[in-house]
């Protein structure tokens, strides 16, 4: 076993300048960016949905749309601020109020679908769309926030990994709603499942590898 | 506070990739984190292995901290999450380990009982030096050096004879002053 002197004077040797993040608000807000080119270029190759117009006159569509929307924001904030050591693990909360709207207005949009779905009426001819939809946001969306976000692997990879995948799955969510006719509720929930399993175990893996590597370039 | 205010300088300087600093502020915080490392864990192995895992994780999170924040919470947060990660790991392997305390290792080894053999052996030179001069030389060669008689008698120019009466004396009177020193104990 290394000594801890022989251990501080090579990581003494190993400390070439690094570049110092910007604040957790200003990184998230460049994510989110990120994000809104994504559903811009989504909106100029995909059409918006027919019924936007008529959709977005009624009440629970907005609300929906706008607390997905809330739910990204804030989730996305909370990552940035969670992946920093001395921040506090309350960040967590933040999304919380938006989320609960969101996951409310999909629970009424499946109780009135529930209600006036005719046998034999589900579409079942676009979900492969839908599908190609959701892995053209989401992948993207996750990758940037996973390589954003790669110091955490050491820190709190779990809760980093829960908000992040929240915020990805809510702005996916919400591009879904834009451009699709069909409302995947059932399809987004699995999504939001699969991306925040991905995400730890990514975060997992990634964590050690980094660590070890980390590890032997200290020797 | 100072003190934290002078971690907050050094690591911000070691940002920028100032060594010295940097080194500073490493052999700073390293008997801070043992302190910290020592509430939680009793062997000094796993307290050392706690230290250096946080040594090693402030390392590659360094781009991290910001110089605007006190230093102290970020570098306690960091030590925690370690902490956590070493109580896990303990907690796996107590479940099919034993591990060998310091007295174990005393007691298990010869070697580890060498320091009552250095002493036994000081008390015995100091009780061969306390002998007159002729039954110390004899003791030394005959017992210590492990020379014959012969040999002796030719070294020392003393007769057969009388070596082996001043070793006679010689062991007595050793005899009588260690067993003194083992009542005495």
């Amino acid at each position: 076993m290394i000594t801890t002197p022989d251990l501080i004077e090579s990581l003494v040797a190993n400390a070439a300048p690094v570049r110092r993040l910007r604040p957790p608000v200003a990184r998230a807000v460049g994510w989110l960016l990120f994000a809104a080119l994504m559903l811009a270029l989504l909106a100029v190759s995909h059409e918006v949905r027919p019924d936007l117009a008529l959709r977005l006159r009624q009440p629970e569509f907005v609300i929906g749309i706008a607390a997905s929307l809330a739910t990204g924001v804030l989730a996305a904030i909370a990552s940035f601020l969670l992946s920093i050591p001395d921040r506090s693990r309350a960040w967590l909360l933040l999304p919380l109020p938006a989320l609960f709207v969101w996951v409310s207005t999909i629970g009424y949009g499946c109780l009135i679908n529930w209600v006036s779905l005719q046998p034999g009426s589900l579409p079942f001819g676009n979900e492969a769309g839908c599908f190609a939809l959701l892995v053209l946001t989401g992948v993207p969306l996750s990758l940037a926030m996973l390589i954003m976000l790669r110091h955490a692997a050491l820190l709190a990879p779990t809760r980093v990994a829960i908000s992040g995948s929240l915020a990805v799955a809510a702005v996916t969510a919400t591009a879904l709603s834009i451009f699709h006719e069909h409302d995947a509720s059932a399809i987004i929930l699995i999504w939001n499942f699969g991306t925040a399993v991905l995400l730890v175990a990514l975060g997992g893996a990634f964590g050690r590898r980094m660590f070890s590597w980390v590890a032997y370039a200290g020797k | 506070m100072a003190r934290e205010l002078d971690w907050s300088i050094y690591m911000a300087r070691a940002q920028a990739g100032d060594r010295d600093a940097y080194r500073r502020l490493l052999e700073d915080v390293a008997p801070y984190l043992r302190s910290i490392a020592a509430r939680h864990f009793r062997n000094s192995g796993d307290i050392e292995d706690a230290v250096q895992e946080v040594l090693l994780t402030v390392h590659a999170v360094r781009h991290t901290y910001d110089p605007a924040r006190p230093f102290g919470p970020w570098l306690v947060a960091i030590a925690n999450r370690r902490v956590v990660d070493g109580l896990r790991r303990q907690g796996r392997s107590r479940a099919r380990e034993v591990a060998l305390e310091t007295e174990h290792e005393t007691f298990a080894a010869p070697e580890a009982n060498y320091h009552e053999a250095a002493s036994e052996a000081r008390a015995l030179r100091e009780a061969v030096e306390s002998l007159p001069p002729g039954q110390r030389d004899a003791i030394r060669m005959l017992k210590l050096q492990e020379m014959s008689l012969k040999e002796a008698a030719a070294v020392s120019g003393m007769t057969v004879a009388a070596l082996k009466v001043a070793t006679h004396r010689a062991v007595k009177s050793l005899r009588k002053v260690l067993g003194r020193q083992d009542r005495r104990t």
